[in-house]
């Protein structure tokens, strides 16, 4: 075993540590556009995106790595993509979302985690292997030279050109919305640094830059140790299922990294306060186990989930991860409609409703 | 805050998952008469920070947040009255 795959274990705690306090979700961030006009997690996302799509460039252009766009295997992709995006939102969270929800003690996100390493394993190497290996084998698009497409390769610019171009467009183009409408949100009142790192949630722009430069870091790090990709985490729970499984030692860089990122939003959520084991209904854990099964077969088969694909993959320019990022965010707004926009145009039941007339603070 | 503010509804989404306190608070206060008050009792980190942004977006009146102890949240909403 490589001493270096530790590494892995120091980052996803670092990793695990920043979700936690940055309520960095990509469930949320696009459930939310839809659900409640809510741009606050996506605009944390998008700022990661950003910081690494020019941080892996220039390490790229130094020398320090060899970037590595996934291929394009739009069948599966777009298959994968869509039930991954059903999947989380049945589950309540995202890949990283569960993994780190784990940390804060939600038993919901301990059964949505084995359900995705469970069919993540199945899709790998089990019985539902044959269905995700006919997909990508038979939608794969190379180049010419076979690599990979990526947005450089498609328009014929240097990588760096559309990379450094792209990501300042898109700053460009938010810092005018920005400057336009400027939102206010809730003051949950002045707080100390210390106060701010350790007991509040971050704000969205300060968990962006901080898992952006997470994500840097990871490229590096983990390329020592052979596996030359930045941060990802289904491979990594599919890798610890199939070490406890098959005996055989699976446990790699990124296997680490999912079990720092536990260890990582453990350690925040005790130190803020937010450590609580808790869970909800009987149906509803059935309910996120399900979703879990869907997001585990839809990584597997789209060659990566959330992370992979859209804060690890698009900062890349991979058309790939660009596909399937798109097919993620799809399959979420379908389900984030049928599952919580329609129901509130029925009359709608109030099980959990009580009247009281008590005084507060009781 | 004032001690004294009498919750007209009481919705305890402790143990939910995500976004369910979210929508059953938003659900809840839209089928609420302008001037009563929703209590939200709440153990999800992200929801004690999104609910009050989504209830002022929605023209509500964020009255608290205050924590009870570790995680559980108690928040104290005006509802605007959107029936």
């Amino acid at each position: 075993m490589n001493p270096l795959i530790w590494t892995g274990l120091g980052l996803g705690t670092l990793f695990g540590f920043a979700l936690q306090r940055g309520r960095f979700c990509m469930n949320s961030a696009f459930r939310d556009i839809l659900l409640m006009r809510d741009f606050t997690v996506f605009k944390a996302v998008a700022a990661a995106i950003l910081i690494q799509m020019v941080g892996f460039e220039v390490l790229a252009l130094t020398g320090v790595i060899t970037l590595s766009p996934k291929p394009l295997l739009w069948g599966a992709n777009i298959v994968g993509g869509l039930l991954f995006g059903v999947g989380m939102v049945v589950a309540g969270g995202c890949a990283s979302g569960i993994t780190y929800r784990v940390g804060e003690g939600m038993v919901g996100a301990m059964s949505a985690v084995l359900g995705f390493s469970l069919a993540g394993l199945a899709t790998s190497a089990g019985l539902l292997n044959p269905i995700a290996t006919y997909l990508q084998t038979s939608t794969k698009v190379m180049t010419a030279d076979d690599k990979s497409l990526t947005l450089a390769n498609v328009l014929g610019l240097p990588h760096y050109v559309v990379a450094f171009g792209l990501a300042a467009i898109i700053i460009l183009l938010w810092l005018f919305f920005a400057l336009r409408n400027r939102e206010e949100g809730y003051d949950m009142g002045k707080a100390s640094l210390g106060e701010s790192i350790f007991k509040r949630g971050w704000g969205w722009l300060a968990a962006g830059i901080v898992i952006g430069l997470i994500g840097i870091a990871a490229f590096p790090l983990s390329s020592a140790t052979g596996r030359s990709y930045p941060l990802g985490i289904t491979g990594g729970w599919v890798g610890i299922e199939k070490t406890i499984v098959t005996g055989e030692n699976a446990i790699s860089w990124e296997a680490l990294l999912v079990i720092g990122v536990v260890l990582g939003a453990a350690i925040a959520a005790l130190i803020a306060g937010e450590f609580k084991l808790r869970a909800p209904a009987p149906a509803v854990l059935m309910q996120t186990f399900a979703g879990g099964l869907l997001m585990g077969f839809g990584a597997v088969t789209a060659g990566g989930c959330n992370i992979g694909h859209i804060l690890s993959g698009v900062p890349q320019l991979s058309v790939g991860s660009i596909v399937s990022g798109l097919s993620i965010i799809a399959g979420a707004w379908i389900t984030g409609y049928l599952l919580f926009m329609r129901p509130e145009q029925a009359p709608a039941p109030q099980p959990l409703v009580s009247s009281s007339a008590r005084p507060a603070g009781d | 805050m004032q001690a004294t503010i009498i919750p007209t509804k009481t919705l305890d989404v402790r143990g939910e998952i995500c976004p369910y306190p979210d929508v059953n608070t938003m659900t809840t206060l839209k089928q609420m008469n302008k001037g009563e008050i929703l209590e939200i009792l709440v153990d999800y980190p992200m929801s004690v920070e999104r609910i009050p942004r989504s209830a002022k977006k929605s023209g509500h009146k964020v009255l608290a947040v205050e924590r009870v102890d570790g995680p559980n949240h108690r928040i104290l909403i005006e509802a605007f009255g959107l029936k």
